[in-house]
This record gives structure tokens, C-alpha cells and sequence, in this order.
């Protein structure tokens, strides 16, 4: 401030608006300078950085879909918009607090020019915000296993929050000159923030009033079924934050100018374009879209032969093709008789008709050789399709499978796990309850296996055998192996073991 | 000179001093804040009655953290009423306040939702004597005449970051119905002690202070001023 004070106020006079615009511009490098030193602003983008570079190391277990990861990067940018709300509020009443009003009121720098200098340093704020996001992204986009595309829509509301967050600071300092206004503010923000979720329904328009609305399910859809207004949300977002910030301009004193005026009025315009635009709900082509992908897969796929595989995934999945590929050449090298070369299908599969948010179970495929893979990769789903793989090996169908209720389980799950870098992490991994002993339910992306305790000891002594051996029984015996009604005692004798003592009945 | 002697004539001005404004404004806040579950009828459930009271006594130690905010604290250092006194005076006088506050605030929400009345008044009072001990801290280390700002802020900074940063082996915000709920009560009680020792501290009159820039008056005007 003192340097401002001590600056050119003898130039300005004499050289017009140019020059003020230049003071405006120095003013506002020094407020981005300060802002960013501001404790709550470092300790918010401290934390911001922090959680994001933690979180997107393992985010979607390395596979991320970017029409997912786009969205994730809205949340944790509204710390720092709260810490810029309060110290762009605090900048604001600086010279109020310290009694230099008087001061800066002699200085040809009008005191709307003063209120645009503080905004300015908001943008910059939200800037870096912004470089930061496209850090994120870029980080999630570069990783192998990504698919699918990003949205800018989605990607700009994160800095733009910062803006609009910002530019209110700077708003509520013009409108209560106190310093206890933006925290009361904060706290009042934060609290109808924790109640928002639970009055919006998924069809509600208001719920895209609110800056950031977040939306995530455990799979991934394709970027078409996704039905978000996003580009209308960055729209209403930007024209919100412009109006708030023309606003607080308009309110330091500018008030006559025309100019000023316009703008504000096309900036409140703007911000209801979008806003009717958001409202809209989920487009009717986007829920027939769904309906089409969900029950009629086929129709929108791209297939790749691989040896006696095809491989029909949505469009933008096509680059999974060789991580599922690798495993289900893994279970099939271990298996006997026919299914060493049995043609197969492996077939994407996506419930979209219930939204984003969306959890339903996939009905099991009923076509023989034809196995079902979801929208997510990585972590447990990697095992979760080997076990699927396995279970058409050996039942002949998805829908089969899912109802056995006999000594197959242990061939199943043996090929599924036998041939992955840590076969008994996994096997704890695809049951329900993380175990290794007793019954459980086995996951896939369709119906549930189940495992008894008998068969569940079997698997596990065998895991811990050397691979090769087994293999070669589970060849010389695949007849018998696969045959519908074996006991688990009679598959536990066949691979050489001893019967299992546990209780063999189904859940 | 006797402490008693000189309370009642401190009293008056120290009413006079005290920025209500701030107290009035958090206080009203906080209730409409409390008031919310209540407003919501039967959608209301603990969980928000709790969220709810929560977030009214973070409102109303922000208001709190403006209690020593004194623009006359420069003239007033040099009086021979130490500032443990003129200190005590005007956290009574917010303590008083705040009792009533709260006790309103309590009422407003529905007994059917209502968080058990103990724990969630320690945590309540934790929040306001972090907002009064931290003032008092900042004007020990400090020699600002108005440490609510940055103690808000602070203050802030904290109720934002702590919900979120906890580790859960030393869990704080627990709902009533965890079983962890007593013993993170017994951690805010805790808390609530350790900030009460730190506030008393400070309450003293630092006797020398040494700074980067070397040996200042206690009053702090002899030092350049800081714009």
C-alpha cells in the first residue's frame, strides 16, 4: 500500500486514463501478491495440493475414465475459494481498518478502479487454480490405462468457483464494511453446503444452482449417456461471477458510467441464459442413448479379434482391449480339453438408465462363451473378470455360473487366480468379506459366485502349491472337473489333496 | 491497589467497549443457524440437528474472537490494572452472554433430534475459548490493538480443515450415535482445558519483549507504524 501512496500520483494527473489503468494494473499485482501470502490462502492451497497429488496417484486404480476425472476435480478447489473469499474481503476493508481512506481518497485512483484492482487479484487466484486443474487433468489423461475424454465445461468450474467465491469477498466488503461479515458468511455457506445434498432429487433443477454438483457412481459411463449441462453450468458460473463483480464495481462508486452499467446488465443476462439452459434436466436423445447402450450393447460396439476371442467394447474403451486380453489369456493357458480354444466373446457392458449415480447389478449374459466386462478397470476388477472368465470356461455360460453350487467352484476359482501375480491377495480380494477362510460371496460385475468353507480350503491349499503341478491334473482331469454335480470332496481327490474338513453346503 | 475497588468503575466502560455489533450479529446468526432443524420439521434428523449446533457455536466464537479487539489498548497498557483484569472483565461479560446464548440456542432445536446437552456444550465451549485464548495470544506475542481478524480467520481455518484433516484414531467430530462419541468428548475436554491454561498465560503482561527489531515499549507506540 505504502509504496502506492508514495507512487505517481503528480503523472496520473496529467496523462488520463492510460496511466490510472496502469496504476490499476501495479495495484493489483501487489494485491495478487499479498493475497497469495495470506496464511489461509497458502494453508488452503497447501491442503488443496496435498489432498489432490495423494489422491490421483491411485485415483481409479490407474485406469480413470476422463469424463469421471474431470468431475473430480471440482470439489477441492472450493477450500481455496473460501480462503480467497476471506482474504479478498479482508484486502478490501485494509485501508478501512488501518484508517487510510482518507489517504487513498487524494489519489486519482478511483476507489472503483480500486475494487477492479482487487478483483483482478481474485482472477489471478483463480488462474492459478485453474493451472492447477489442468495439472490434475493432464496427470489423470497421461496415466496408460485412461480412456474417454474430458469436458472443458467440467474442468472450468473449479477456478471459476474460486472467481465467483472471490469476487463475492470482494462484494460483501462494499456492501457491510466489517471484518466479522465473511466468516459469518463462510459458516453460513458451509452449513447449507452440508444440507443441499439432502434436499436435491437427481431431477430437481435447482440443484444446478449450486456451484459445484457432484455426481459419481462406481462405474464409469460413456461420455455420450453422460446428460450433464456442463457447458451451460461454466456459463451460468462465469456470468455469476462477472455479475457479482460488476456489482461490487458498480457499488464503489461507479455508478454513472454507462459503459459499467451495460456490462452488469449483460452479465446478469448471461448468467440466466445458463441458468434456464442447466435446468433442463437429462436431454430425451441422452435417455434413449442410455436405454440403447443398456439393453442393446452390441448395436454401438466396436469388436477386435484376438485368437479365438472377440473382444466388442464401447468406442472409447477400445484401448482396455489388450489388459483384458492379458488376463483372460492367462485363465484360458490353464485351462484343459475344449476350452483351451473355445471361442469367446468378452462383451461391455454398462447399466446407464438409472443415472450417474447409478449402482444396478448387470443380468449374467446368456449366450454361451460370451462373458461380461464393465466400464472400470484396475484393483479389484482385474480378478473380479479373471473369475467371470473362468466361470464361462467352466459352465458354459455367465447365467450357469452364477447358480453353481458344486466342487466346479474350486476349478473356477483356481484358474481364475492361479496364474496372477499374488493369487491369494486376490482371492481375499474378490470375496465379499476380504477373507480367506470359511464361506463367502464371490464378486463380479454380474451375479455374485458363492464359495462353502470346503471349497474355500480346497482353493487355498491348491493356491499354495506350485502352478504348474496342478495344471497339469486339472488338464488330465478337465472332463470330470467341469462336469455338473462333482462333489468338492471328489475335486479336492482328483488335484491331490485330501478332502477338506470344513462344511461343504452353499450359502 | 485492591481488584475489588476498581471492578465496578472498569465495568461500565468496559460494557461500552466491547464490540456488540460483532456478538450481536454472530449470536443472531447462530440461532437462525440452530433454529434450521426445528424449521425443517420432520425432514430434520440428528445428524443435521447436530451439524446444525455445530456449526451455530463455530458462528458464535467468531463473533467472540472480536471480544479483546480494544482500539484504545495502547493507552490502556499503561494503567495500573494489570490485563489479566481488563482482560477477565470482558471475557465474563462475553461467558455471561454466551451461557444465555447457548442455552437459547439448545432449546431451539427439537429434544427429539437434540445432540446429548454435555458433550456437544464441551465442544461448544472449546470453540469459544479457542476464539478468546487465541485473541489473547495474539495480543501477548503481538502488539495489534485488534487481533479478531486474523483470529477469525484462524478460527476459520480450523473448523474448515479440522472436520476434514482428523486422524481417525483421535476422531473429534463423531456422530451422538458412534460409540466413540465419549471418548472424543473426553479429547475435547481436553482440548478445552489445554486452551484455557494457554488464555490464562497470556492474560499477563508480557514484562520485556524482545522482536527481530529489538526491544520495543510494551505499549507498542514507539514503534514505526505498521500500514
Amino acid at each position: 500500500m505504502s509504496t502506492l501512496t508514495a507512487g505517481t500520483p503528480a503523472a496520473t494527473v496529467t496523462a488520463g486514463t492510460r496511466t490510472s489503468w496502469a496504476a490499476v494494473l501495479t495495484l493489483a499485482r501487489f494485491e495478487t501478491r499479498l493475497l497469495l501470502l495470506r496464511a489461509p490462502v497458502l494453508v488452503a492451497f497447501a491442503v488443496y495440493l496435498g489432498w489432490t497429488v495423494w489422491r490421483t496417484r491411485t485415483s481409479w486404480d490407474g485406469f480413470p475414465a476422463l469424463q469421471d476425472a474431470d468431475r473430480a476435480t471440482q470439489g477441492a478447489p472450493l477450500l481455496v475459494g473460501l480462503a480467497v473469499l476471506l482474504c479478498a474481503n479482508q484486502a478490501v476493508l485494509r485501508s478501512r481498518r488501518y484508517d487510510t481512506d482518507r489517504h487513498l481518497a487524494v489519489l486519482v485512483v478511483q476507489p472503483w478502479r480500486r475494487t477492479a484492482a482487487h478483483l483482478l487479484s481474485v482472477a489471478a487466484v483463480a488462474l492459478l487454480t485453474g493451472v492447477c486443474v489442468a495439472g490434475q487433468f493432464t496427470w489423470e489423461a497421461l496415466k496408460p490405462g485412461a480412456v474417454g475424454q474430458g469436458s472443458p465445461g467440467e474442468l472450468l468450474v473449479g477456478p471459476l468457483c474460486v472467481l465467483l467465491f472471490g469476487a463475492a469477498g470482494v462484494l460483501l466488503a462494499r456492501l457491510v464494511p466489517s471484518a466479522f461479515a465473511a466468516p459469518l458468511l463462510i459458516v453460513l455457506c458451509l452449513f447449507f453446503a452440508l444440507l443441499a445434498p439432502m434436499a436435491s432429487d437427481e431431477d430437481s433443477a435447482a440443484r444446478w444452482l449450486s456451484p459445484v454438483v457432484e455426481e459419481s457412481g462406481p462405474h464409469p459411463l460413456p461420455s455420450e449417456l453422460l446428460g450433464r449441462p456442463a457447458a451451460w453450468h461454466a456459463l451460468y458460473l462465469a456470468g455469476l461471477a462477472l455479475s457479482v463483480a460488476l456489482t461490487a464495481v458498480l457499488l464503489s462508486g461507479a455508478g454513472r458510467l454507462r459503459s459499467l452499467r451495460a456490462a452488469c446488465a449483460g452479465a446478469v443476462l448471461l448468467t440466466l441464459v445458463g441458468a434456464v439452459a442447466q435446468s433442463q434436466g437429462v436431454p430425451r436423445e441422452t435417455t434413449e442413448a442410455r436405454t440403447r447402450y443398456s439393453v442393446t450393447p452390441e448395436k454401438e460396439q466396436r469388436c477386435a479379434e484376438r485368437d479365438a476371442t472377440t473382444y466388442c467394447a464401447f468406442p472409447e474403451w477400445g484401448a482396455r482391449t489388450d489388459d483384458w486380453d492379458r488376463v483372460l489369456d492367462g485363465v484360458r493357458s490353464l485351462a484343459g480339453g475344449a476350452a483351451q480354444d473355445r471361442p469367446l466373446v468378452v462383451r461391455q457392458r454398462v447399466e446407464a438408465r438409472y443415472g450417474l449415480a447409478g449402482d444396478a447389478a448387470i443380468d449374467p449374459a446368456t449366450r454361451p462363451g460370451e462373458i461380461t466386462v464393465g466400464t472400470s478397470w484396475g484393483g479389484n476388477r482385474a480378478p473380479e473378470f479373471a473369475v467371470a472368465v473362468a466361470g464361462v470356461l467352466v459352465a458354459g455360460t455367465e447365467a450357469k455360473a452364477g447358480g453353481m453350487c458344486d466342487g466346479r467352484m474350486v476349478t473356477v476359482m483356481w484358474l481364475a487366480l492361479a496364474d496372477r501375480p499374488d493369487p491369494m491377495a486376490d482371492l481375499r480380494r474378490v470375496r465379499l468379506d476380504d477373507s480367506d477362510a470359511g464361506s463367502a460371496v464371490v464378486l463380479s460385475r454380474t451375479n455374485p459366485l458363492s464359495m462353502t468353507a470346503a471349497q474355500t480350503e480346497v482353493v487355498r491349499e491348491l493356491l499354495l502349491r506350485p502352478k504348474d503341478g496342478t495344471a497339469a491334473k486339472v488338464r488330465a482331469h478337465w472332463a470330470e472337473l467341469t462336469a455338473p454335480k462333482v462333489t468338492t470332496d471328489r475335486v479336492a481327490r482328483l488335484l491331490g489333496l485330501d478332502e477338506p474338513e470344513a462344511r461343504d453346503e452353499c450359502l | 491497589m485492591p481488584v475489588r475497588a476498581i471492578d465496578p468503575a472498569l465495568l461500565r466502560p468496559a460494557v461500552r467497549t466491547m464490540p456488540w455489533r460483532a456478538i450481536g450479529a454472530a449470536g443472531a446468526l447462530g440461532l437462525l443457524l440452530a433454529a434450521v432443524p426445528r424449521l425443517m420439521g420432520e425432514e430434520a434428523d440428528a445428524r443435521l440437528a447436530l451439524d446444525a449446533l455445530r456449526a451455530s457455536a463455530v458462528t458464535f466464537a467468531l463473533g467472540a474472537a472480536f471480544v479483546l479487539d480494544d482500539p484504545a489498548r495502547h493507552t490502556t497498557a499503561a494503567v495500573p490494572t494489570r490485563r489479566a483484569v481488563r482482560h477477565g472483565l470482558r471475557v465474563l461479560l462475553v461467558a455471561s452472554v454466551a451461557a444465555v446464548w447457548w442455552t437459547a440456542a439448545l432449546l431451539l432445536v427439537p429434544e427429539a433430534v437434540r445432540p446429548p446437552a454435555v458433550g456437544i456444550t464441551v465442544e461448544a465451549a472449546t470453540a469459544l475459548t479457542l476464539a478468546l485464548s487465541g485473541a489473547a495470544f495474539a495480543i501477548h506475542r503481538g502488539d495489534g490493538a485488534r487481533p479478531g481478524r486474523a483470529v477469525a480467520a484462524f478460527l476459520l481455518t480450523l473448523a474448515v480443515l479440522g472436520p476434514l484433516l482428523t486422524p481417525g484414531s483421535w476422531a473429534l467430530f463423531v456422530p451422538p450415535d458412534d460409540p466413540r462419541w465419549a471418548a472424543a468428548h473426553g479429547r475435547w475436554a481436553v482440548l478445552l482445558c489445554a486452551e484455557v491454561v494457554v488464555g490464562a498465560v497470556c492474560a499477563a503482561e508480557p514484562g520485556r519483549r524482545l522482536t527481530p527489531r529489538g526491544l520495543r515499549s510494551p505499549s507498542g507506540t514507539s514503534g514505526p507504524s505498521r500500514a
